[in-house]
């Protein structure tokens, strides 16, 4: 009796008592075997078929075209594909697409940053090799060594 | 007019405490604002990995690279391996989803055999990890900082480069220590990034064991509800999400 007490108040001292500031909107089900339950296991399964299937046509990209097709193109459908992939697993295995709008874009909107960051960085990496390849005083560094 | 004092009586509302406005607990708010700083780190990583290929005139070619797999050496099978192991995260992704949905529902059996499943999906994954860095250790001499070398001749690492190119073979007959700047920092990135990942997944593994445990002890069916497994949850799909950038940056792109 004494234990079932204890049970209680240390209840108090996890998340028990927050439940009660939200109405979380997966929970508070009791059936798995309704149909409910089973529309979302099915768009599960169909989520990792889309995302096998997805993998699989970038393998053989990678295994079949890669030296063919001209590089801007191959980084343009790789990109276009892992984004695609990407948001399949927030959206549902994540389940952000079942939370709030305005969760949503306090979650997505500093990811944002990222525009800048790749633009930024990968502009300064390919001027910097423009610079080496073209400065005479590198030029004859690497001769130098060379010889 | 009084659609407007409506809207402001409910964000006021909304916003006045008593209740949730994201309408998510605490753990799981601060979960999600985790996983956002760890996105960024994961960004910088891979973005410091393109600067650096963009930065270069050779790079090393990952049909080269990632052409072995176990007990098959010698055979030439490109991405086969690395698609087997993209596979497996993707699966155990899957399991732990069941789990999780088996917490909505209160299937205490069913959250556990999930769990148990995803548990042996982390550790193939790490299994095949470990073979692929003991593997490609054995090719480049160790792990980080190999390639440094000036003398080193141009024949110990022209096979992780598409030979084929002229613009490669040029390179490596007019700038050869180019070349082998490319792959010392080629393969030290690969190690940093991979193992940051394995490091994810290795953690990712340890919790999910901790949520077996406290699944098969009933600590949540006594608590109520399978939140811990929710947000354990978000962590290991992340750390799938990380694999689905790491596997277009390293072994495709």
């Amino acid at each position: 009796m004494s234990s079932h007490h204890n049970t209680d108040s240390i209840q108090h001292l996890y998340e028990g008592d927050q439940s009660k500031l939200y109405s979380g909107v997966m929970s508070h089900h009791s059936d798995i075997e309704s149909t409910e339950s089973k529309t979302q296991i099915k768009k599960i399964w169909k989520v990792f078929w889309i995302l096998l299937a997805i993998t699989l046509v970038e393998v053989f990209i990678g295994m079949q075209l890669s030296h063919s097709v001209p590089k801007p193109v191959l980084a343009f459908v790789y990109l276009s594909l892992t984004l695609v992939k990407a948001g399949f697993i927030v959206a549902i295995f994540m389940h952000l697409g079942d939370e709030k709008k305005n969760f949503m874009t306090v979650v997505l909107i500093p990811l944002v940053l990222f525009v800048w960051f790749i633009i930024a960085f990968l502009a300064d990496g390919g001027f910097w090799l423009h610079m080496n390849s073209t400065s005479p005083t590198r030029d004859h560094g690497i001769e130098h060594v060379a010889q | 007019m009084s659609q407007a004092t409506a809207t402001t009586a409910q964000e006021q509302n909304l916003w006045g405490g008593g209740r949730s406005p994201f309408n998510v607990s605490y753990g799981k708010m601060m979960m999600w604002f985790f996983l956002l700083s760890d996105a960024l780190t994961f960004g910088a990583l891979l973005i410091a990995y393109g600067t650096t290929r963009f930065s270069s005139a050779v790079w090393p070619d990952a049909n080269k690279v990632f052409k072995s797999f176990p007990f098959l050496e010698g055979h030439n099978l490109p991405l086969l391996f690395v698609s087997l192991m993209t596979f497996i995260l993707i699966m155990s992704s899957v399991t732990m989803v069941l789990a999780v949905h088996a917490g909505h529902y209160g299937d205490k059996k069913s959250v556990a055999t999930w769990l148990l499943w995803t548990i042996i999906g982390g550790a193939a994954f790490l299994g095949c990890q470990a073979w692929e860095w003991t593997h490609l250790a054995g090719e480049c001499g160790g792990l980080w900082g190999t390639f440094t070398n000036v003398n080193t001749p141009v024949h110990e690492f022209q096979q992780f480069y598409n030979t084929d190119s002229k613009e490669v073979m040029n390179i490596f007959a007019t700038q050869p220590l180019v070349a082998m700047q490319s792959t010392h920092s080629f393969f030290n990135y690969f190690f940093t990034i991979t193992g940051f990942h394995g490091g994810h997944v290795t953690s990712g593994v340890i919790f999910n064991i901790l949520m077996l445990i406290n699944t098969v002890n009933g600590t949540y069916e006594r608590r109520g509800h399978y939140e811990m497994v929710e947000k354990v949850g978000l962590y290991w799909h992340f750390v799938d999400l990380v694999w689905v950038f790491v596997f277009t940056c390293f072994y495709l792109l």
